[in-house]
């Protein structure tokens, strides 16, 4: 059934409707991705309404060419402006803007197009390798397995979360208490919702999720004004095709950092940003000569490029294998899912097999159709790099009232899609981070409604979780990073893991960034 | 940015069908239909198969509004309190949410008594399934084993106040069982539970259950239809092996309440004729939609006959329920 289903998908997939969707997301993608301050998350959370009139496969596959692309798009303005697009190409500028200013942006863009083909094909080549053994995985994936899944997705998060600690437990605290709104699934029980009806179904977070990314960042582009100009890389004249030796000499790194991807992926919670400091951190630790690293070194731009993309194959995973989102990224493409009427978890794999299969095909024919459109589009994509950030603001807060009311035609959602910016920007101003709040947000419903059934499951006893390996492993998982983030532990592990300090003082000198 | 204006507002508001110059005696040209649930759900599936055809023989231009949340208390709330009541605006209604919302919850405030039943058209009916290699080979095992050890059978159904919970209530009453009812969000989560054999069976329903039924995934102990179904023919239903009970989610369409007369009649003349048309039932069939036309004051009563039931089913666990 599996076997015959990843045809149906590649089948799907080849539909001009749908390579039409992939071609124009990808367009569409690399140019936001390319505009200064517009993270790939945005970019989906923007366009999702564009989506909704389509069929779901061609609304997921314009969806994950979107996000593919404007990951690339992100390391446009990295190489050129020196400002990440995304917190993900924010290793990329390290290396990548010295190039630039060598006068060799084609080299360090064609690099990074390179780099991206690579991991980004690794990873579509796993997924779907994977996802048939998937089908037959999840099934061992019941409430107690899933409930034990999100709780270290919970705490992976707090041991993550940029900055201070302690903020980011209060913003994870504060997600988790608004995911309590809404109707109590096992009793029906309106909980915290004032007798306001468009609460009973809770907050919906792709909603939240507008608010929170798009108004602080729209705020902060109009205030700051264009300052970064005259810093900025505005010509890409030369080659931007690597030759073949160079190539060849990236191709290893390309691999490892792919893996890297992978991996961090498949960890909830972990997404681009990691992936691509803790590739650059090992790519480094590889090199012969490692004074070139942060001059313009060819292989610090392979490596977090390559990462970054192959950790949309990883995060998907878990997405849609047991609707726990890998990433903020993956975050909104369940909600991309879940508009189109599609419920992300076990019955992903059985109910919705052919929608399923053709979003992993299509992140494949999306690398690809990256690969050439970026190589075509590159130079023309440089002017969006100059629209003024006073025109760019405005522009994301009529796209985030317009995306807001078009997921439920609820004008209900405008009023809280704003009201969740207010609250993005009171923790901007405060500096406590906002990923952790979406990621409690979303996981919230999820560890009540799998508490709840696992306890009907196991007659009122908490011992189920214990008695099912799954999820006692799990919660030993869960139990390991909770104490890796007291400083006990976290002497213990300098001691052992050395390497990784690195990754982690890395991560410390921009933690200024917003997330992803 | 225009682009994206204009998609956007169009995907709000998809126009389904033309204009054709029959007088069926509809007062209006162009009608608004709510749906309580998102594009490409259940209530869309019907839409997309009966307006086309309806529109025709009604000669009226369908528009179709979704307003989702609250388990289509939204919608239905704004038919019977707001919509005008001229014929240009109806809405699909699905049972048992139309009336188990308000029976479940004091702050829902509308009732069947504020809208116009118009009629009922699918109907797709309850059954229970277990994993391939479950220990119950027939329904009497599961019947059984709930009998033996009370509230140790774990059963998952579609989410509190969906049908096939009532369903879950109902069989515990017919057959004095005790089970231990599991919800989870939606009909694939609960089955696809019982096909990992996280829980023992599932209450669900044929539409959803049939593929992996055939396939073998799942095995389908009884169906809660009237008749056994032609697709499943080894499959007994629950009346026949004693036990009363028939149920099932069921779709129609309702105006608000006070909805002119003369609309209704040309709109359930206008269905009628849909229904006897064989290219609609082909296209039913294709869909696995299960036709069940019940029109005008029968569509009333039968949604009335089930608001009664679900009322004392929930006046008797409702404390049980919500004091846990």
């Amino acid at each position: 059934m599996n076997e015959s289903l990843l045809m149906v998908g590649l089948a799907n997939v080849v539909e001009p409707s749908n390579l039409l969707a992939i071609l124009a997301g990808t367009m569409i993608g690399m140019f936001i991705g390319a505009m200064p301050g517009l993270s790939a998350t945005m970019a989906i959370a923007l366009l999702l309404p564009l989506t909704y009139s389509l069929k779901p496969e061609t609304g997921l596959a314009m969806l994950a060419s979107l996000y593919l692309a404007a990951m690339y798009g992100g390391s446009i303005a990295a190489i050129l402006l020196r400002t990440p697009g995304t917190p993900a190409a924010a290793a990329t500028v390290i290396d990548g803007y010295p190039m630039a200013q060598k006068g060799q942006a084609g080299r360090a863009l064609g690099l990074s197009l390179t780099a991206s083909l690579i991991g980004g094909i690794m990873s579509s080549v796993v997924l779907l390798t994977v996802a048939p053994l998937l089908g037959r995985i999840v099934l061992n994936f019941g409430p107690v397995e899933i409930f034990a899944v999100a709780v270290l997705g919970i705490t992976i998060i707090g041991s993550l979360s940029q900055g201070s600690p302690v903020l980011g437990l209060l913003s994870g605290a504060i997600g988790l208490l608004l995911a309590m709104v809404g109707m109590d699934l096992t009793t029906g029980t309106p909980r915290f919702t004032f007798d306001q009806l468009n609460l009973f179904g809770g907050i919906d977070f792709t909603v939240a999720l507008i608010g929170l990314f798009s108004i602080p960042q729209a705020v902060r582009l109009i205030a700051k004004g264009d300052a970064n100009a005259a810093a900025s890389v505005s010509q890409v004249s030369d080659r931007m095709l690597p030759t073949f030796s160079e190539f060849r000499t990236l191709f290893p790194n390309g691999v490892r950092s792919g893996l890297i991807g992978i991996f961090v992926g498949l960890i909830p919670g972990t997404g681009g940003d990691t992936a691509s400091w803790f590739a650059y951190n090992e790519a480094k630790r590889f090199a012969k000569n490692k004074a070139e690293f942060g001059t313009g070194c060819p292989a610090g731009i392979v490596a977090p490029e390559a990462a970054n993309n192959a950790v949309v194959g990883g995060a998907l995973i878990p997405t849609i294998a047991l609707g726990i989102p890998g990433s903020s990224s993956t975050a909104v493409l369940m909600g991309g899912l879940m508009v189109h009427g599609i419920l992300p978890g076990p019955s992903l794999m059985t109910e919705h097999g052919d929608v399923t299969y053709t979003l992993l095909w299509a992140v494949l024919f999306a690398n690809v159709a990256l690969f050439f459109v970026g190589l075509m589009f590159t130079r023309v994509c440089v002017i969006v790099t100059r629209v003024p950030n006073r025109v760019v603001g405005p522009v994301i807060v009529v796209l985030s009232v317009i995306g807001s009311y078009a997921i439920n035609n609820s004008i209900f959602d405008i009023g809280l899609m704003i009201t969740f910016g207010m609250i993005g920007l009171a923790f901007d101003s405060f500096r406590i981070p906002t990923p952790p709040l979406v990621i409690g947000l979303i996981l919230g419903p999820i560890l009540d409604t799998t508490l709840q059934q696992s306890l009907l499951i196991g007659g009122g006893s908490y011992g189920i979780f214990l008695q099912n390996p799954i999820s006692a492993v799990l919660l030993i998982f869960a139990l390991l990073s909770m104490l890796q983030a007291t400083p006990f532990f976290g002497s213990l592990s300098k001691l052992i893991r050395r390497p990784n300090r690195n990754a982690k003082a890395a991560d410390d000198n921009i933690g200024g960034s917003t997330g992803e | 940015m225009r682009m994206t204006l204009i998609t956007a507002l169009v995907a709000t508001t998809a126009v389904v069908g033309a204009v054709h110059a029959q007088d069926s005696g509809y007062s209006q040209k162009e009608v608004s239909v709510m749906q309580g649930f998102k594009a490409g759900g259940g209530s869309d599936a019907l839409a997309q198969l009966v307006q086309p055809f309806l529109a025709e023989q009604l000669g009226v231009n369908f528009v179709n509004q979704y307003i989702p949340g609250a388990t289509g208390a939204i919608a239905w709330t704004r038919l019977a309190k707001q919509a005008p009541k001229d014929g240009s605006t109806i809405s699909i209604t699905n049972t048992p949410m139309l009336t188990t919302n308000y029976i479940m919850n004091p702050s829902i405030t509308y009732t069947l008594d504020e809208i116009t039943p118009i009629a009922n058209i699918v109907t797709d009916p309850g059954i229970a399934v277990v994993a391939a290699d479950s220990p119950f080979q027939t329904f009497a095992d599961f019947v059984a084993a709930a009998e033996a050890a009370p509230s140790t059978v774990t059963v998952g159904n579609s989410g509190v106040g969906g049908d096939d919970y009532f369903t879950s209530l109902q069989f515990e009453k017919a057959a004095g069982v005790q089970l231990q009812k599991v919800p989870f969000q939606g009909d694939g989560p609960s089955w696809t539970a019982a096909m990992g054999g996280k829980i023992d069976a599932s209450f669900t329903n044929v539409g959803v259950t049939y593929q992996q039924i055939k396939e073998g995934n799942l095995r389908a102990l009884a169906v809660f239809s009237e008749e056994r179904l032609p697709e499943l023919p080894d499959v007994p239903t629950a009346t026949e092996l004693g036990y009363d009970l028939v149920a099932g989610s069921s779709r129609g369409y309702s105006g608000p309440g006070d909805f002119p007369e003369k609309d209704r009649e040309a709109m359930i003349a206008a269905m009628q004729r849909v229904m006897d048309d064989p290219a609609f039932q082909k296209a039913a069939k294709e869909q696995a939609l299960n036709i069940d036309f019940v029109a005008g004051d029968d569509y009333t009563a039968m949604l009335k006959r089930q608001e009664d039931e679900y009322r004392v089913i929930w006046a008797e666990i409702k404390d049980e329920v919500q004091a846990k």
